[in-house]
């Protein structure tokens, strides 16, 4: 790996922040190569998931789910579960009958159906029970009346057919969410430009597949005290949403995230199995634990919407953008989810790191009788990105450009205004294309690799968290409690949610590295409803940037007052201590030294007990436009990837190797290197794999013949295509590129110490770097993802007239 | 977690044992050994087991060996254990390394050739959840009447996806089965390529209780070459989306004979006798001109969860490759 | 966790007590004759560093060593162990050390939500133990990545748990160096 790269301002920048600090240098902690604060537990089985929690009593949950797409409930009958011996509670949705969603404008969801089922999978009744068989068993005895709907699996169709309605008290139709947005004028860009570029782009459905099937647990005290263990990646929501639907007052429900085996946006929302097993609870006074299969998991989805995208881009004789415009119709499965965002998000993340003369976007979310979409890494933003990025390609090879070049071109520059108005701090674009370029030998490369082999670039910007939260408040986003104690320990308590991406790492280094001691000093709280401060959740790329500035905030506070006291002790400035690597020093004086727990112990004579608070809000000003959802997609700072990827297409076959991706992604501030590269590396792979081998679909499309299509039966439509990690095909450790990661620091003045995001950025570009490459190997263009042997090979037929 | 369904379990100390078990029409018994197949389709309730008869204590179903002509391979022997034995790799390297192609290493470590042998057929409309198959109505191999891979279908076309049956039959290998009739443990033998039935629902032709104990391979001559070629989507885990074999007999640079094993397809293997090509000389015609005649006589089926039409036009290229590959390559060990 | 089910005297005979080593240490466990390798050492055992990822031997979370060779535990009847030596991750470090592996694994950040790193590193332990066996071992990455290839990992894109391992197996190759160049080597 390549150290990291900053630029000469940015090193200033850097220095005096260090100074700022009372530092004489930079601490070698903080940017220094640890790995996770948290990793010996990992490796020893030691973690704790919530599947690994076992609690003396506890009864089994299992959810009967509708076989059918679309359906009325005409009846439900229980009364054959429940006479059944080792069965303890069965649910209905009607017990539960409080609507919710993650997005408070649009709860669509209930915890279990209540009146109709929209999907196949869509849960109906729960089953607590003395162990899984038996509750198995219940489900089977559960006898459910439906009266079959139409299905609409097609989104056209959906947005067609008015009759159908899958939302009765739906305002348009099966519409769950337009937005028209338009900047500047972009007809006459377009009718005037010297180049406008045309393209249809279909972007399909993929899954986020962590490894650890979702699972909750819930017990109820003497009390009425409700806990909840839960994979989740969003334990406030979770928190909120309980209380609303079970009708219980928050300060009564305390949520608990143990360690989460991957979630990647896939549980970032409450879902059946929590409602669930917390009414359970209270039914039955005892524990009930509810693991989904893997064929739920798929079932519960939330994963990367389809879109079916048209681009027109008009360009300046010398490459530059003059206008975007685009239509967008976006997939959304049975309910809204995050959909609102989505929509939004499908445009207005879009208008960086490239400066657009205009700008219009029209983005349609429908219904569809399939497993709801949501939020997967770079959430409604990656679909977008691989059109414009391939347009950009389009645009270089008309113009006779260096795709390099027509992206400088278009840069938009550092502290700019992008055309929806969302203010960009810093900017470290150009470096990560110059990482890139030099690192993938571009130059020797581009146009002169044998046929079959090809070389791509493309370009993305991403959020560092968003500047309003999900529900209105004025309230902190994250924040953070810390104490010291005699030990020379540092206690922080925080509301984070580490779900791999190491946030608990990133406290714990912050912590560290104001306070003086070593990452195994600080002990760590996170996730606890009833022990930690609200931070709300593991999405939008948020906690670096949100939660950091929190405890940076209450380290600093208590890193002064321990250095007040040592300055007292020994007649110097507080300014001049120095609080590192265990001990309390004076630079001035090499001699005189303390250790750091002699230190704590003086300042907790003189002021008690040492804790502080740390918290943070986002800017509301001057960072966004003024105008209806101008403040969707607004963020605090913005981090930015270059990708360059090497790939060989067998012209026989149709088949696409992706031989090496380079990726360089500018996080700002790299406080834990080790662990930045392996959010690279993962959003790259991931990137990579959605390009060219994964595809969640629901049947029939591509799998049945059309015509054979019925509009009702036995839930013929709407099922999984592939409901395993056999038949949904994620890369194994053969199918992988070689991944080179490069860390690029532009500091932002909103990030700790500069920092920004680094989970999500990192795949947008991935996916059209490869589609390009993929041209520039064969010259044929596949715009509809994924870029399958047999598309390539169509393609490629096509071009040579012999198909 | 996704469970299996309850079931007795037996542990034979040795064949008669088993046999008696398996023979027992009210048992429902199935034999288990590596238990890579079985026991994730008896989780997804796609097979009925009452009882589990565990081959680990039954001897004589274990080891390898040479005699005279042929290899001798007893169907307990893992699928690693054929990947890497030097008597393999020394006489029909092709069956090596279609075993080391096969899942993961550790399905290999656990899964046996037999077992590999008599793997059920695959379909995307059977290898799915029980609340899966009742969504969508049942299918001929599951509790209905409807084929949904050929609309109006009467024989199910689920496809063997075993990456050793295909190379065993290029082989020319033979399958001993034992039965247990009139009190006693009853032998026969016949030609791999006749273990397959066309009906998906059952496509081993085992006789109730019988069970396959050993494989015999014939040593190819020095005149002789095989090969075999595997493509799926990933390097790892995935079943074969196309799995073909060739043996190729020559003389004096021409061929002689030889067959063309075609996996995958539908519940048997497809062997295309090469006789007709008789006299070709040998080179990148002759490939191409197999690649052809695959692409020409199989038609691979939606079963299988891949793209059907691409399925076909890939197993043209994969035929011609694997023929140039065993052209230029020394006798009998060629592969992808 | 006790086995909680309501008996009938029909599955009574459905309970089978099995005799196994798990990590070095006897035990006869009651299990029913239907729970996999992996429902016995998690709820019965309480060793819950294997992990239940897809169900039915798709993602190699579950992998353990059964007699040394690495083995999907959700695809092994509980029964089919009895006899067999069953190494876990909680076995895998010696004396309170951790094992080489999950030292290495930790400091190259090989490990990101920890979900598939026991099974993981229950693969690479093995590849480790045939490295050290080798007369003249060779450390490939493309051997690595093949010994690897039945242990799903979605969050790492595997690069750091191949370089982890490689390390691995360039201590593994020094020691048995110095071992053999040693005074009382048996080279």
């Amino acid at each position: 790996m390549t150290g990291p790269i900053s630029s000469d301002k940015t090193a200033a920048q850097l220095h005096r922040l260090a100074q700022d600090d009372g530092r004489a240098e930079a601490a070698p902690l903080l940017g220094g190569r640890h790995g996770k604060h948290d990793a010996l537990a990992l490796m020893t089985g030691a973690a704790g998931y919530t599947d690994d929690l076992a609690l003396p009593r506890m009864l089994h949950c299992k959810l009967v789910r509708s076989p059918h797409a679309h359906a009325r409930i005409a009846a439900i009958d229980t009364s054959r579960a429940e006479a059944l011996q080792g069965v303890h509670a069965v649910l209905v949705g009607s017990e539960l009958p409080t609507p919710y969603g993650v997005i408070p404008w649009t709860p669509d969801e209930h915890a279990l159906a209540l009146h109709k089922v929209r999907y196949v999978g869509d849960p109906v009744a729960a089953v607590a029970a003395e162990s899984e068989d038996v509750a198995n068993e219940a489900c089977r005895r559960i006898d459910v009346q439906y009266e079959v709907l139409p299905a609409l699996v097609d989104p056209e169709e959906a947005l067609r057919r008015g009759d159908v309605k899958i939302h009765d008290d739906n305002k348009h139709g099966n519409v769950t969410k337009r937005v028209q947005l338009a900047f500047g004028d972009v007809d006459a860009a377009l009718a005037e430009a010297p180049l406008v570029i045309e393209g249809h782009y279909r972007f399909h459905g993929s899954a986020h597949a962590p490894i650890e099937p979702h699972c909750a647990v819930a017990v109820v005290d003497g009390k009425g005290l409700l806990t909840v263990w839960s994979a989740t990646q969003v334990p406030h929501y979770l928190q909120r949403e309980l209380s609303k639907v079970l009708c219980l007052p928050m300060r009564q429900i305390r949520v608990i995230q143990p360690a989460v085996g991957g979630a990647f946006g896939g549980k970032s929302e409450p879902f059946a199995l929590e409602f669930c097993v917390a009414r359970l609870a209270q039914k039955t006074g005892r524990p009930v634990k509810c693991l989904y299969t893997r064929e739920e998991v798929f079932l519960a989805h939330r994963g990367r919407h389809p879109f079916d995208m048209r681009y027109r881009t008009a360009f300046s004789a010398d490459g530059r953008i003059l206008a975007v415009d685009s239509r967008a119709l976006l997939d959304g499965g049975a309910y809204s989810s995050f959909g609102l965002v989505t929509t939004y998000y499908s445009g207005q993340l879009l208008a960086a790191p490239y400066a657009f003369g205009s700008y219009r976007f029209d983005s349609t979310r429908v219904y569809t009788n399939k497993p709801a979409c949501g939020p997967k890494r770079g959430h409604g933003s990656v679909q977008p990105r691989f059109a414009l990025e391939v347009q950009l390609d389009k645009a270089s090879r008309a113009l006779g450009l260096d795709p390099f070049e027509l992206r400088r071109r278009n840069f938009m520059g550092e502290h700019a205004t992008t055309v929806n108005g969302f203010h960009v701090g810093s900017n470290g674009f150009l470096l990560c294309l110059d990482a890139v370029e030099r690192a993938s030998g571009w130059r020797d490369k581009w146009g002169r690799l044998p046929a079959g082999r090809g070389i791509g670039v493309a370009g993305s910007c991403y959020i560092s968290g968003t500047n309003y939260c999900i529900y209105p408040t004025e309230l902190p986003q994250s924040a953070v409690q810390m104490a010291l104690d005699r030990s020379g320990r540092v206690r922080v308590f925080a509301g984070t949610s580490d779900i791999g991406q190491g946030s608990t790492t990133m406290i714990a280094t912050i912590a560290a590295h104001e306070l003086g001691v070593e990452l195994d000093d600080v002990r760590v709280v996170a996730a606890d409803s009833d022990l930690c401060p609200v931070d709300l959740g593991a999405y939008s790329s948020r906690i670096t940037l949100m939660a950091g500035n929190a405890c940076a905030q209450a380290a600093k506070t208590l890193g002064m007052r321990v250095r007040e006291v040592v300055g007292e002790a020994w007649g110097v400035p507080a300014e001049r201590i120095v609080l590192a690597h265990r001990r309390a020093t004076d630079p001035e004086d090499p001699n005189r030294w303390m250790p750091i727990q002699e230190a704590f112990i003086l300042a907790e004579g003189k002021y008690g007990l040492l804790g502080a608070t740390g918290s943070y809000n986002t800017p509301k000003t001057g960072v966004h436009g003024d105008y209806r959802g101008g403040t969707i997609g607004a963020s605090p700072a913005y981090s930015f990837t270059a990708h360059v990827t090497e790939v060989e297409v067998d012209q026989e076959t149709g088949e696409v190797r992706v031989v090496q991706i380079w990726c360089a992604h500018d996080c700002g501030k790299a406080i834990s290197p080790v662990l930045v590269e392996g959010q690279i590396e993962g959003s790259v792979y991931m990137g990579a794999a959605e390009a060219v081998m994964e595809l969640h679909e629901v049947m029939p499309s591509g799998l049945r013949d059309p015509r054979q299509r019925r509009d009702s039966g036995p839930g013929r439509d709407g099922l999984l295509a592939a409901s395993s990690l056999l038949d949904y095909r994620i890369p194994t450790s053969l199918d992988v590129p070689q991944l080179s990661a490069i860390i690029v620091e532009a500091p932002d003045p909103h990030g700790p110490y500069g920092a920004k995001e680094a989970g999500e950025g990192p795949l947008h570009s991935a996916i059209p770097a490869i589609a390009n490459a993929v041209f520039d190997a064969v010259g044929v263009r596949i715009d509809h993802l994924p870029i399958s042997p047999a598309k390539v090979l169509r393609a490629l037929r096509e071009r040579s007239g012999t198909c | 977690m996704l469970r299996l369904p309850a079931f007795d379990v037996a542990a034979p100390r040795d064949l008669p044992g088993a046999l008696h078990l398996l023979a027992d029409p009210n048992q429902g018994a199935r034999p288990l050994a590596g238990g890579t197949d079985l026991v994730p389709n008896a989780k997804l309730g796609q097979t009925r087991l009452g009882t589990a008869v565990l081959l680990r204590n039954v001897g004589g179903l274990c080891g390898l060996e040479r005699r005279g002509d042929h290899v001798w391979i007893g169907a307990g022997t893992t699928l690693a254990e054929l990947a890497t034995d030097p008597t393999i790799l020394e006489t029909c390297a092709a069956l090596g390394r279609a075993a080391a192609r096969v899942a993961s290493p550790q399905i290999r470590n656990m899964a046996t050739l037999g077992g590999n042998l008599c793997l059920d057929t695959r379909c995307r409309y059977i290898n799915q959840s029980e609340f899966w198959r009742s969504a969508l109505g049942g299918c001929l191999k599951s509790h209905g009447s409807e084929c949904h891979v050929v609309p109006g279908g009467q024989g199910c076309v689920a496809a063997l996806s075993s990456d050793t049956a295909p190379v065993l039959i290029a082989y020319g290998a033979v399958v001993e089965v034992a039965g247990w009739r009139d009190g006693q443990v009853a032998r026969r033998e016949l030609p791999l390529a006749d273990l397959y039935d066309s009906d998906g629902t059952r496509h081993v032709r085992l006789a109730p209780g019988e069970l396959l104990t050993s494989v015999r391979v014939p040593v190819p001559g020095p005149h002789v070459r095989v090969g075999h070629r595997k493509w799926a989507v990933r390097k790892s885990i995935d079943f074969p989306l196309i799995s073909v074999a060739l043996r190729l007999e020559l003389a004096g640079g021409a061929l002689v004979g030889g067959r063309l094993v075609v996996g995958v397809l539908g519940p048997r293997p497809r062997v295309l006798d090469l006789k007709g090509l008789a006299g070709r000389p040998m080179g990148a015609a002759f490939a191409a001109e197999l690649g052809r005649m695959a692409f020409d006589r199989c038609r691979p089926l939606p079963n299988i969860p891949y793209d059907a039409d691409y399925r076909r036009e890939r197993l043209a290229v994969e035929v011609r490759r694997l023929a140039l590959g065993l052209l230029d390559d020394p006798p009998h060990c060629s592969d992808a | 966790m006790p086995i909680a089910e309501p008996l009938d005297p029909a599955q009574a005979r459905r309970i089978a007590v099995v005799r196994l080593h798990v990590n070095g240490q006897a035990h006869a466990v009651a299990a029913p004759t239907h729970w996999t390798l992996l429902e016995l050492l998690r709820y019965q055992l309480g060793l819950v560093g294997s992990k239940q990822g897809c169900d039915k031997g798709d993602c190699g979370a579950c992998t353990v060593l059964v007699d040394g060779l690495p083995t999907l535990a959700c695809l092994t009847l509980a029964v089919a162990a009895e006899g067999r030596h069953v190494e876990t991750v909680e076995g895998l470090g010696v004396g309170g050390e951790p094992h080489p592996l999950q030292r290495l694994f930790a400091e190259r950040g090989a490990a990101q939500c920890g979900f598939c790193t026991p099974g993981m590193l229950m693969s690479s332990a093995h590849y480790l133990d045939e490295l050290g066996r080798a007369d003249a071992p060779v450390i490939r990455r493309a051997d690595i990545a093949a010994a690897l290839g039945g242990n799903l990992c979605r969050c790492t894109g595997y690069t750091k748990i191949l370089e982890a391992v490689e390390a691995a197996a360039q201590e593994t190759c020094s020691r048995a160096q110095a071992i053999g160049d040693g005074p009382g080597g048996a080279a």
